[in-house]
């Protein structure tokens, strides 16, 4: 077969320009939604720009300041409490709704009466609107409300602790509040990874007489890994945005006792309004984020390749 | 080195009844085979003795202590699943030290026993590769030397070798045999194909429609089939079974076979049994190796349909539908399609059925 191999060539390079003319509008579309902000971001994290100055802000090059933003980043001991509370939240909420979906999500692998009545209420807390959750979590913590209530009834004394309005039980409840909402996506996740191991490989290992613990560590972890690391990485990226319901339980108070970086950067943003400056956060924490993603899908990649 | 004891079996899946009722008793060390058509309840009786599925109804007892509420791991039972259920995350060594691995065998023991098991079943060579990706016959073996390895009392097999080719079959049957001569366990052994279930049990039972139809060896099982399922299931090409009348002539009793013409008269044990059990409509059975072909002389007269010469035999077809009969003679025999022959079973080897309830009619041997 003689000139098939350069027709092929040839073919393979005509495929790609007709591929690249066919998915032109959505790569415009892509550059103006994602990288047209984000250098608009970088351009304005490099000025002392803001609203209030009443110039466009392709103008801002007029208030230049170089580094200035990012240097003021280094020593702003509000920015880092937010963060280091963030890392707080994150370490407890994370490692608690993981091991509390992960639980569960063992229990709904064998059957029990009402396993499904029981299953459509754990899902319920996922399809609350964060906001409303926010609301909902904001009366149930309030002095005379019916956490109080629930602890007065158990202990017998008349329990009227002010939760939201002390530094660290506001930070406590708020994370209650999101290990409420989000242990169901972890549940789901895991037990999604769960149901697909094969029955075949547990009966197998049961009659070669591993234990349970056996089990899951050497039959259903292996088989679990991927989705395991998937959940982590989702709820790891989602808590690190943490806000709706925080903002509505606590507005970030008392004083920045619950601030986390998201409600820093609204307040700085709508407050403040020193944009320049929001931007150059902003820029950095999206850096951070992006090199945490990529090594968790690395890992990920990794462990597929494995298993 | 256990006995297995069935009392009763029943097992329900709701409303459908998988199992209608077994007993059976295998003894110590002993090959029993499960044989049956798909759906008969063999996977399901299997399950129940390893544990993976309590009965609805009945007893299973080991060495006489009974079963019930005993989990699988405890049972010491070796299962080998149809499909193998390998570990596909790990390699071939650690399948194999899986079972010893959990049980907290020191690693030296463990270590042995996987060199001498690889060994036995020539796993040897692959033992570091991963397991995903081996081929149907290797996984095979390694599904047998995982369970094999701990040595279990008792060793139940569902249907090892039915996704495996035919030669590999051969090989298999014979190292399976070969593996339970060297460990002495009690074998139960599941399978839908009667050469295994021939080849390598001590006794086989015939199951159907969740019923225990007749327990017995090979020969047992082959020679005086209990009824017409086992007649018809057992044996290649199976026996020849044709509905007829009871006749008295006057060279003894006969049945009538229709357009076959009239039966040579029956043996006189036969005969005796079939005037005592009353029966008139019978179904009369020859095993299609064991008849003499003529072209004239006594016996059942029938047109050739058409032959078939499959190397070490030839099989002769007659007849059309229902009223077909199969013949296995020499592969030299010569004989031409739409030729009239007849056939006269060896009076020794002819078998009286009961048409009504199926069952064989038996003469006092
Ligand atoms: N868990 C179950 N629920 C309902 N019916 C079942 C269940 N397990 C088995 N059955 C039914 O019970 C009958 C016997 O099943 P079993 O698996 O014992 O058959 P088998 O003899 O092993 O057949 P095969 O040769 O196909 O493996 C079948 O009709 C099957 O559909
Ligand atoms: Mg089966």
């Amino acid at each position: 077969m003689p000139p098939s191999g350069t027709r092929t060539v040839a073919t393979d390079r005509e495929e790609r320009r007709l591929g690249f003319r066919l998915t032109l509008p959505t790569q415009v579309l892509i550059l103006f939604i994602a990288v047209f902000p984000l250098l608009m971001q970088l351009y304005i994290s490099l000025t002392d720009w803001s609203p209030l100055e009443g110039t466009g802000w392709w103008r801002a090059y007029e208030l230049w300041n170089g580094f200035a933003n990012y240097t003021d980043l280094l020593g702003d001991s509000r920015l880092w409490g937010a963060l280091w509370r963030t890392f707080v939240v994150m370490l407890v909420c994370v490692p608690a709704e993981f091991l509390l979906g992960l639980g569960l999500a063992v229990l709904f692998m064998d059957d029990f009466p009402g396993k499904r009545v029981f299953y459509s209420i754990l899902l319920m807390p996922m399809m609350v609107v964060p906001a409303v959750a926010g609301y909902m979590f904001f009366m149930l913590f309030q002095s005379g409300g019916p956490v109080n209530g629930i602890l007065s009834g158990l202990t017998g004394l008349d329990v009227t602790i002010a939760w939201l309005s002390d530094p660290t039980l506001a930070l406590v409840a708020v994370m209650i509040a999101d290990i409420w909402q989000w242990t169901p996506l972890m549940f789901l996740i895991l037990l999604a990874g769960l149901v697909g191991v094969p029955e075949d490989q547990l009966k197998a290992a049961t009659l070669l007489g591993a234990s349970w613990g056996q089990r899951f560590v050497t039959i259903m972890l292996p088989r679990i890994r991927t989705v395991l690391i998937i959940a982590l990485a989702i709820r790891v990226i989602e808590s690190f945005k943490i806000f709706d319901t925080l903002y509505i339980m606590t507005g970030g108070g008392p004083g920045v006792a619950t601030e986390t970086i998201s409600v820093y950067i609204y307040k700085v943003t709508t407050q403040d309004l020193i944009w320049g400056y929001v931007a150059a956060i902003a820029l950095v924490i999206l850096i951070a984020l992006s090199v945490l993603t990529v090594l968790a899908m690395k890992r990920m990649a990794a462990a597929g390749g494995r298993a | 080195m256990t006995t297995i004891r069935l009392e009763n079996l029943v097992k329900s899946f709701g409303s459908f009844t998988a199992l209608k009722t077994m007993d059976l008793e295998i003894g110590n060390g002993e090959f029993v085979a499960l044989l049956g058509p798909s759906g008969c309840g063999k996977s399901t009786t299997m399950n129940m003795i390893a544990g993976m599925e309590a009965p609805t109804s009945g007893r299973i007892l080991f060495d006489g202590r009974d079963m019930a509420g005993v989990p699988m791991g405890k049972r010491g039972v070796g299962f080998v699943f149809q499909n193998y259920a390998i570990f596909t995350h790990m390699t071939v060594r650690q399948n194999l030290a899986y079972g010893p691995k959990a049980r907290g065998w020191p690693k030296a023991k463990v270590d042995a026993a996987v060199a001498k098991i690889a060994d036995f079943l020539q796993l040897t060579p692959m033992l570091d590769q991963k397991s995903a990706k081996l081929s149907v016959n290797i996984l095979q073996r390694l599904a047998i030397g995982r369970s094999a390895i701990v040595e279990p009392a008792i060793f139940l097999l569902d249907e090892p070798l039915s996704n495996v080719d035919a030669a590999f079959r051969a090989v298999m049957r014979t190292e399976l045999k070969h593996l339970q001569r060297e460990f002495r366990q009690t074998m139960v052994y599941v399978t839908h194909d009667q050469l295994e279930a021939m080849t390598m049990a001590d006794r086989i039972a015939v199951m159907d429609h969740g019923v225990l139809q007749q327990v017995g060896t090979p020969i047992e099982v082959y020679n005086d089939p209990v009824n017409l399922f086992v007649a018809r299931f057992i044996g290649a090409p199976g026996m020849n079974l044709v509905e007829g009348t009871l006749a008295e002539t006057d060279r003894g009793l006969a049945v009538d076979l229709g357009a076959f013409g009239l039966s040579p008269p029956l043996p006189a044990a036969l005969a005796g049994a079939a005037r005592t059990a009353g029966a008139k409509e019978v179904v009369y059975g020859f095993r299609p190796e064991e008849v003499t072909l003529r072209t004239e002389g006594p016996g059942l007269r029938a047109a050739v349909g058409f032959v078939e010469r499959i190397g070490a035999r030839t099989i002769v077809h007659f007849g059309a539908a229902d009223r077909a009969l199969k013949i296995v003679a020499e592969p030299s025999t010569a004989v031409s399609v739409g030729e009239t022959l007849s056939i006269e079973p060896v009076a020794a080897s002819v078998r009286l059925f009961d048409k009504a309830s199926g069952r064989a009619i038996k003469g006092a041997a």
